[in-house]
């Protein structure tokens, strides 16, 4: 008899032990930066519920109710986020991960091996959502001075919580694979999973939530609410985990909801694990047999770039990194999600009302425009870590190909340079051009800001270039985890320094000119020279920051021997 | 102690094996070849346990794997062509946790482990990291799981990819040995002089279905060759004789 399903897990644990042991360079760095980021985050998330509460907690009966509410919204949120998310966890633990191959064969009972599994989607499904909730229910908490039996409910209700949509998600799961191929189905989710994303980001900034935050519109804040407590419905789980937890902040033991989540939760798992006795090895072998992919054929991609002036070398390169990342739906979908963060970003500037501060709307206008600069800036700098800093990597084992022909590898470096600033240029003009002329600023302002993106565009593409050929991790699974490891946290440090030192070199001359402008002064020779200088300088970095970088890159990948 | 009966799997319309039929018995070494795409590795993964056949039945020392899957697989040691190691573990960690999945823990599982790393010299590893290890080094890894819990059945998908010579040799001695000691091998290889020096008995696969079954002797006389090498005979019952002239 094997032992009990724990002892499936126990390659992750010794894993992670091992891994914590022999620590690699950069671990220490990328550790203490996502964990500083966490501790932020989560911060910033117990404050506001903290301040949130502490505000209505006067209110009495209209600050309970919308507390209520709030539990009741905040659980119904995330039961569908992790309704979803499990269904592409459970995707990867039944029926896509690696061990599979080792596990299956050996003979391990059917139901332990379903509880590791189950275990598995449970905790990749919901860790995020526990760890966004638990300093939420806490700061509510503190600052309703609830009582021991309130965080005693947080923990007995929010476990059930999580498992209820996963196993939900699993059984979707193993429906959809019954029906479609374990890695098509993952590739379908993934896209709605994103088209899903996309629409309520758009759907939340195009209502204009601002609007309820002015006088005016105090009627429609009372419709708002209405609107709000229709599908807080009796029959869902978030239901009952935010009427455990408004009993509890009262002193009260709500043991009929906390029963109904338990014994949901139970049914459910007892459900899904006959689900999977009767379905997951048929499936499994169905996941195995996918016939011929489906593909994109692309077939006037060729003949386009057949146009360019470029050796075939260099041709062949780019049109091999194109139909591998138009193939890949997980790659380009993504783009779609920075289309739409884009499209928010500039229609904030649309609906940005300075005019209502006159005597400081163009000054205001004018620093906005910096601001935008950064923005744009930092954008950038986040498609290129995601994007262009793992292309070398990204030829992972087949990088002997390259290696092996008769290509320079500078030429090959270069290759992936352009190929991804053309791309990433056009988004941060885009960007910068359409922000601008929304906000209203000097020409000047637009045209320098216009120029300024153009240079700094050229170095964070250089930068992260030549990083990741200086960084590559050709055994990565996914550009994901190259973006994440110790090259990738380096560039983002490297590049907001860049981006800040940048943005001062260009925002202070033109501050400088600016306020000459505005008084219609003639500007002094000193001070021209020294906009001159400042400008001149940004250029230099800028210029200095993508040569060196792909240079470094050249030499590191001529370094690998 | 493998027993397959009648065994298919069709992939939509496509039948990758077709009524395969096998019978490996205790102590012999049971050579699976066939050119590529002629269904060795789907028949072998539906022996494993990794894929469900659609039609037919496959027993491991009398156990049926569809009825009593732990059982069967219990039997059984399993060497994939392409092997899954947790990459973070040691080499230790490793088979303490394959002994697990097949019941074995404490001291006993450290020193069958010992036994095993120290006969296919890896002692000195035990206590690195997987990700460290060469292929050939890896492949022995794999070979030492499979043998860790003292199968009467082992399942060997080409077992001599990325080996060097000395590493071969090592493997083909432990084949003959556990042989000796009464446990059936089939093995699918590509490597026809391993099978010719090591195979009891040989099965030819071919568009899915057994083509030519016998010791070495036989096929030749089946195939009509005089030639004492096993490449001929292969190539003449698999039709692959034929070469195209190309411009090179």
């Amino acid at each position: 008899m094997t032992a009990a399903f724990p002892f499936l897990l126990q390659p992750i644990f010794w894993g992670a032990r091992n891994r914590a042991r022999r620590r690699q360079r950069g671990d220490g760095l990328r550790a203490a930066l996502f964990g500083g980021i966490g501790l932020l985050v989560a911060a910033a998330l117990f404050a506001i519920a903290f301040w949130l509460t502490w505000q209505l907690v006067d209110y009495e009966e209209l600050g309970d109710y919308l507390i209520r509410l709030g539990l009741g919204w905040l659980f119904l949120t995330f039961l569908s986020f992790v309704a979803f998310s499990a269904i592409v966890s459970a995707l990867t633990a039944f029926f896509l991960s690696e061990d599979l191959r080792l596990l299956l064969p050996a003979p391990v009972p059917k139901a332990r091996l379903f509880y590791s599994l189950f275990s598995r989607t449970v905790v990749q499904a919901g860790w995020m959502v526990v760890a966004f909730v638990l300093p939420v229910l806490l700061g509510l908490g503190l600052a309703h001075c609830a009582p021991t039996v309130y965080y005693a409910t947080a923990v007995l209700s929010v476990v059930p919580f999580v498992v209820i949509p996963s196993a939900i998600g699993t059984l979707l799961t193993l429906g959809l694979v019954s029906v479609f191929p374990a890695r098509r189905a993952r590739e379908v989710l993934m896209l709605m999973g994103l088209l899903f994303a996309v629409g309520l980001v758009l759907l939340v900034r195009f209502m204009r939530p601002e609007r309820l935050l002015t006088v005016q519109s105090l009627p429609d804040v009372t419709a708002f609410f209405a609107t709000l407590s229709s599908p807080v419905t009796p029959l869902l789980p978030s239901f009952w985990a935010g009427e455990s937890l408004f009993r509890a902040l009262r002193g009260e033991l709500d043991l009929l909801h906390l029963s109904a989540l338990w014994t949901t939760a139970g049914a459910l798992t007892v459900l899904t694990r006959a689900a999977y006795g009767r379905q997951h090895f048929t499936a499994w072998s169905k996941a195995q047999e996918a016939r011929k992919a489906r593909f994109t054929r692309l077939a006037l991609l060729e003949p386009l770039l057949r146009l360019l002036p470029l050796g075939a070398a260099r041709r062949a390169l780019l049109v091999k990194d194109l139909k591998v990342f138009l193939r890949d739906t997980t790659q380009w979908s993504q783009l779609l999600l920075i289309v739409a963060l884009a499209l928010v970003y500039v229609y904030n500037f649309r609906v940005l009302d300075l005019d209502r501060i006159p005597y400081m709307s163009r000054t205001l206008k004018n620093g906005y425009a910096f601001f935008n600069l950064a923005m744009a800036a930092f954008v950038t700098a986040a498609v290129a870590v995601r994007f262009v800093f793992p292309a070398v990597s990204a030829e992972g084992p087949a990088f002997w190909i390259v290696r092996t022909s008769p290509v320079r590898l500078s030429s090959f470096l270069w290759s992936k340079f352009w190929t991804g600033l053309v791309p990433i240029l056009v988004l941060a003009e885009a960007l910068t051009i359409a922000s601008n002329h929304l906000l209203g600023v000097a020409p000047v302002l637009r045209g320098l800001a216009a120029c300024a993106i153009a240079f700094m565009t050229m170095a964070l593409v250089g930068l992260a270039c030549g990083m990741g050929a200086e960084h590559p991790r050709f055994s990565a699974e996914n550009p994901t985890q190259v973006a994440g490891s110790y090259g990738g946290v380096a560039f983002m440090v490297l590049a907001v320094l860049y981006i800040l030192t940048c943005v001062v070199l260009v925002a202070w001359p033109v501050s400088l000119y600016l306020w000459y402008d505005y008084r219609a002064l003639p500007i002094p020779p000193r001070d021209e020279i020294r906009i001159a200088l400042a400008l001149a300088t940004a250029a230099a970095l800028s210029v200095g920051t993508f040569w060196r970088s792909m240079r470094r890159g050249v030499r590191a990948l001529e370094a690998l021997g | 102690m493998i027993g397959v009966e009648s065994l298919v799997k069709t992939f939509g319309s496509f039948r990758a094996v077709d009524g395969v039929s096998l019978e490996v018995a205790k102590g012999e070494i049971h050579g699976f070849l066939g050119p590529n795409g002629a269904g060795k590795t789907t028949t072998i993964r539906m022996i494993a346990g990794l894929l469900k056949p659609s039609s037919g039945r496959v027993t491991i020392a009398g156990k049926d794997l569809a009825r009593e899957p732990e059982a069967a697989k219990r039997e059984l040691g399993f060497i994939p062509d392409r092997p899954f190691i947790y990459e973070k573990l040691t080499a230790a960690e490793f088979l303490r946790f394959h002994g697990g999945l097949y019941g074995l823990e404490g001291a006993p599982v450290e020193a069958r482990a010992h036994e095993l790393l120290e006969l296919f010299e890896l002692t000195k590893w035990r206590d690195e990291l997987v990700e460290s290890f060469s292929h050939g080094m890896k492949q022995r890894l794999v070979m030492c799981s499979a043998f860790l819990h003292r199968p009467q059945a082992v399942l060997v998908d080409e077992p001599m990819v990325g080996l060097d010579p000395r590493g071969a040799r090592l493997i083909k001695d432990v084949f003959r040995v556990m042989s000796r000691k009464g446990v059936a091998i089939l093995m699918s290889t590509h490597t026809l002089e391993v099978a010719q020096d090591l195979c009891d008995r040989i099965s030819i696969i071919q568009g899915g279905r057994i083509i030519a079954r016998g010791t070495v002797s036989e096929l030749q006389a089946l195939a009509g060759s005089e030639n004492p090498q096993l490449t001929p005979v292969f190539l003449k019952l698999t039709g692959g004789g034929a070469f195209q002239e190309i411009e090179l």
